[in-house]
C-alpha cells in the first residue's frame, strides 16, 4: 500500500493547473468522440487518477469518472468514512461509495442521454469490471480508448518537473549512502526507507539483484506527489562494473530529442561489449515507472521534454542480474541527471 | 523474543519444503477435481501476489505475474521482470518459468496450448486485465474459463506447521515494529515521520512490505488514514495498523499511544476496547464462524450502550483472516464462514466511540484444538511515551 505524505499544496501545483489536466482530458475525450471517460486505477497502478485529481488510492481500486464538461466524480469501494480525507487531500469534489463499479457507474450515468463510454487504457481494465460496466448502462456505447491521459504525462509541466528534481535530489543522496561498500542488504532498505519517507516520498520499492560472482546491483523507485523517479547502482568498484558505468553514462549522452533504443544501444556498444553477459538498454519515462514500463513496448522515439529512467540491466548465462540506472530529462542540450549526476 | 532467534526458512529446497510442496499441491489438486479443473491459473497484479507466492514461494517484483498450474504435471511461473525468473527457479517451486510480455504473449499461448484444457479456473479472475484475458480466451477457445479466486482462498485458509513458522517470524516483527513506534512518538512529530522510522526498523529486520494505517489527535479522530504532515501534540493518542510481512507472510498488530499521560476518557476507551478483544478471543474453537467472533466483540460495545459504533457508519469489520494475505475472510457480522484448527486472523474491534475518538486495538491469533493462541507478545494496554525506554 502506499503509506507516504500525501500533499496537496497550490504552491507546488496551483488550482488552473489541475483545472487544466482534466480541461486537456476533455478536450482528447471530445476528438475521440467519447461524452463519458472511465479511467481505473489500483494501489498499484493508480497514476492516471493522481494526475487529474492529486487522488491517492492508498488500497483496494478505484475509477474516475470524467464527463464531457465539468468535474469528475470518484467511484470506490472504500467505506464513505474515508471520504472526508479523500476530498481534503484532493480535487475531488464529488465521490461516490459502493460495493460494486457497475451500480457506480450505472448511477453516475442517470439523467444523462446515451452516447458513448471511452474506458481509457482499456486494455489494462479488469476484464470483468469491463463486462459488469457495459452490461449496466444498456444503450450506451462502450469503447476502448487508448491512454489519453498518460500522453498527456509523457512532457511534464514545469511546476511537475520542479517536484520531479526535488524527489531526484532527496533519492539521489538517500541512494550515495545506501550504497557504500560496507552496507548490509537491510542497512541499504533501512536507509532508503528514512530518508525518502522523511524527505516526503508517497510510495518506495526497493529492489536488490546479484550475480554469481559477487556483485550487488540496489536500486529505488519512488514516487513523490504524483510523480516518479528511479536509479539503480552497484554495490562496490570491482572488475567489469566499471564497463557497465561507462556505458550508463554513453547511452544517456545520447538520450536526446528523437533518439531511439538503436541509438542508445549504439552510444554504450563499446562499453557494452566488455560486459560479461547479456544487456538490456530501456527508457521507462516517468509515467510508466510505477510499473516499470511492462506494460508499454520497449521502442521509442525520445521527446524534448520527457522525463524518465535510462537503465541497462545484465542477465549472465548462471541466472545473475546486474543493473544500473539514473532518471534524467530530454533537453536541446545534454540531458539533465535528476539522479546520480557525474560528481 | 528477536528476529535472530525466531526459526529462519531455509533459502534452498530443504526436506520440510518438499513436504509442503507436496501438501500444497495435494489440496490445490483435490479443490480442482471437485471443480472439474484442468488447469488453475493464478494470476497477480503488483498487489494481489498470495496465489502466486502460494506456488511458487516466491513474491515476483514484476508488474503482472501469474502461475499455471495443471492437473497432472508441475506448475509454470510467468513473470513481466525477467529477474523474477531467476528468483522462481532458484527457489524450485515451479518446474518451468517464462517471461509474460503484454504486447507478446506468445509464451502464455503455447503453454496453455500444450495441456489442451477443457475447463480454465483462474484465481483472481475478477483482476485479469482484458488484454491478457483476451489472450487466454484465444488461446483455447473451446476452454471454459471459470473463477477460481474462492478455491485457492479456501485451500490457503489452514496454516500448516511450515506456514506458522513464518507468521511467528512476522509476529516478531509486528513487536519491533510497534516498539519503533512508541520510540519516535513526541510532540512536533509529523506523523509521516512516525512511518518513516517504522518502516526504516522493520525493514532492516527483513520485512519485505508493510500495511500500516495511522491517526493522530484526540476525540475528534473517525479513521485512520495514510499519514499527514500533522504535527503530534502532548495528550494525542496515536492509534495504528501495523502489518508486516515476513517470507510473504502478513500479520497484523493494533495499538494506540498516548503522547504524554492518558487522561480518562482514553482510559475507558482502552478499558472497553480491552474488554472487547478479550471476548472475542475468548470464543474462539475449531469451527467458530466469523460471524461468531464479530458478535462477541460487538455485544461488549452493546451492553455498554455503544452499539451504534459497531456499524458501517463508524467502522468496516472486526478483524479479518491473516496468511499469504493480509485481508483474508473479514471477521464481521454476517460472514458465516467457519474458522477452522490452524487458520489465523485478528481480532480488532477498532471504531469510533466518543470516549476517546477512533481506538485501535487487537492481536492476531491462530485457533488451536481448544481454543487460540495469541501470536504476538506486546502487552495489550494503553500506551504512553516512555513506556517502553
Amino acid at each position: 500500500m502506499k503509506r507516504g505524505l500525501v500533499v496537496l499544496d497550490p504552491a507546488e501545483v496551483p488550482d488552473q493547473e489541475w483545472d487544466a489536466r482534466v480541461g486537456g482530458l476533455q478536450r482528447s475525450m471530445a476528438e475521440h468522440g467519447a461524452d463519458v471517460a472511465l479511467v481505473y486505477g489500483d494501489v498499484s497502478r493508480s497514476d492516471d487518477i493522481a494526475y487529474l485529481t492529486n487522488l491517492c488510492i492508498y488500497w483496494n481500486e478505484g475509477v474516475l469518472a470524467i464527463p464531457a464538461a465539468g468535474t469528475p466524480t470518484f467511484l470506490t469501494k472504500l467505506s464513505p468514512r474515508v471520504q472526508p480525507w479523500m476530498k481534503r487531500t484532493s480535487k475531488v469534489t464529488e465521490i461516490s461509495s459502493g460495493k460494486g463499479f457497475a451500480d457506480l457507474v450505472a448511477k453516475f450515468m442517470l439523467g444523462k442521454k446515451n452516447g458513448t463510454l471511452g474506458l481509457i487504457d482499456a486494455a489494462l481494465w479488469p476484464s470483468d469490471v469491463v463486462d459488469e460496466i457495459t452490461a449496466a448502462v444498456p444503450g450506451w456505447r462502450v469503447e476502448p480508448l487508448e491512454g489519453l491521459v498518460r500522453q498527456q504525462r509523457l512532457v511534464p509541466s514545469d511546476n511537475e518537473v520542479a517536484l520531479l528534481r526535488a524527489a531526484g535530489r532527496i533519492l539521489d543522496d538517500a541512494a550515495a549512502e545506501a550504497v557504500v561498500e560496507e552496507s548490509t542488504p537491510g542497512g541499504r532498505v533501512e536507509t532508503v526507507e528514512r530518508a525518502l519517507r522523511n524527505g516526503g516520498f508517497l510510495d518506495l520499492y526497493p529492489n536488490s539483484l546479484s550475480t554469481t560472482d559477487g556483485v550487488t546491483s540496489f536500486g529505488v523507485t519512488g514516487q513523490y506527489r504524483t510523480g516518479w523517479v528511479h536509479t539503480s547502482r552497484v554495490v562496490g568498484d570491482d572488475g567489469w562494473t566499471g564497463d557497465l558505468r561507462a556505458a550508463l553514462t554513453a547511452a544517456i549522452a545520447a538520450a536526446k530529442p528523437g533518439a531511439t533504443l538503436a541509438d542508445l544501444t549504439t552510444a554504450a556498444r563499446t562499453a557494452l561489449d566488455g560486459l560479461p553477459g547479456d544487456a538490456e538498454i530501456r527508457w521507462i519515462n516517468q509515467a510508466d515507472l510505477s510499473t516499470h514500463g511492462e506494460f508499454r513496448p520497449r521502442d521509442f522515439q525520445l521527446g524534448l521534454g520527457e522525463t524518465g529512467s535510462v537503465s541497462i540491466e545484465v542477465v549472465f548465462a548462471d541466472g545473475g542480474h546486474a543493473a544500473v540506472a539514473e532518471t534524467v530529462r530530454i533537453t536541446d542540450g545534454e540531458p539533465e541527471y535528476l539522479t546520480g549526476a557525474p560528481r | 523474543m528477536t528476529i535472530d532467534q525466531a526459526t529462519k526458512p531455509a533459502t534452498s529446497r530443504a526436506a520440510e519444503d518438499l513436504d509442503e510442496l507436496a501438501l500444497r499441491h495435494q489440496r490445490v489438486r483435490a479443490a480442482m477435481a471437485e471443480q472439474d479443473l484442468d488447469v488453475v491459473l493464478a494470476y497477480g497484479p503488483a498487489w494481489r501476489r498470495e496465489n502466486i507466492r502460494y506456488f511458487s514461494d516466491v513474491t515476483p517484483a514484476g508488474s503482472a505475474a501469474l502461475v499455471l498450474f495443471p492437473a497432472e504435471s508441475g506448475p509454470i511461473a510467468f513473470s513481466t521482470r525477467p529477474s523474477d525468473l531467476t528468483d522462481f527457479a532458484r527457489r524450485g517451486w515451479v518446474e518451468r518459468t517464462r517471461r509474460l510480455d503484454p504486447t507478446d504473449p506468445a509464451e502464455l499461448t503455447d503453454a496453455l496450448r500444450e495441456f489442451r484444457p477443457k475447463r480454465i479456473g483462474i484465481a483472481h479472475h475478477e483482476l485479469v486485465p482484458l488484454g491478457l484475458m483476451e489472450t487466454i480466451r484465444a488461446a483455447v477457445p473451446s476452454a471454459d474459463v471459470v473463477p477460481a479466486t474462492a478455491l485457492l482462498d479456501t485451500v490457503r485458509l489452514v496454516k500448516s506447521d511450515w506456514e506458522l513458522a513464518r507468521m511467528r517470524r512476522s509476529a516478531v516483527v509486528c513487536a519491533a515494529g510497534w516498539e519503533a513506534f512508541v520510540d519516535v512518538l513526541e510532540p512536533g512529530l509529523p506523523e509521516y515521520q512516525i512511518v518513516a522510522e517504522v518502516e526504516a526498523r522493520i525493514k532492516n529486520l527483513g520485512a519485505e512490505d508493510n500495511f500500516m494505517l495511522i491517526a493522530s489527535g484526540g476525540d475528534e479522530v473517525r479513521g485512520m488514514t495514510p499519514p499527514s504532515a500533522r504535527l503530534l501534540e502532548t495528550g494525542d493518542m496515536v492509534r495504528t495498523e501495523l502489518t508486516p510481512k515476513m517470507n510473504g507472510y502478513w500479520l497484523q498488530i493494533c495499538r494506540s499511544a498516548v503522547v504524554g499521560k492518558a487522561n480518562d476518557g482514553q482510559r475507558k476507551s482502552f478499558d472497553l476496547f480491552n474488554e472487547a478483544v478479550e471476548a472475542g478471543i475468548s470464543v474462539v474453537r475449531p469451527g467458530i464462524t466469523a460471524h461468531e467472533v464479530a458478535v462477541a466483540q460487538n455485544d461488549v460495545f452493546r451492553k455498554y450502550g455503544y452499539g451504534e459504533y459497531c456499524t458501517s457508519q463508524y467502522t468496516r469489520v472486526r478483524g479479518h483472516g491473516h496468511g499469504l494475505h493480509l485481508d483474508e475472510t473479514p471477521i464481521i457480522e454476517g460472514n458465516h464462514t467457519a474458522l477452522p484448527e490452524n487458520s489465523v486472523f485478528i481480532i480488532h474491534p477498532n471504531t469510533f466511540t466518543p470516549l476517546a475518538g477512533y481506538h485501535v486495538l487487537g492481536d492476531p491469533v491462530r485457533v488451536t484444538a481448544d481454543g487460540c493462541e495469541v501470536l504476538i507478545t506486546t502487552e495489550r494496554k494503553l500506551f504512553e511515551t516512555g513506556d517502553l525506554s
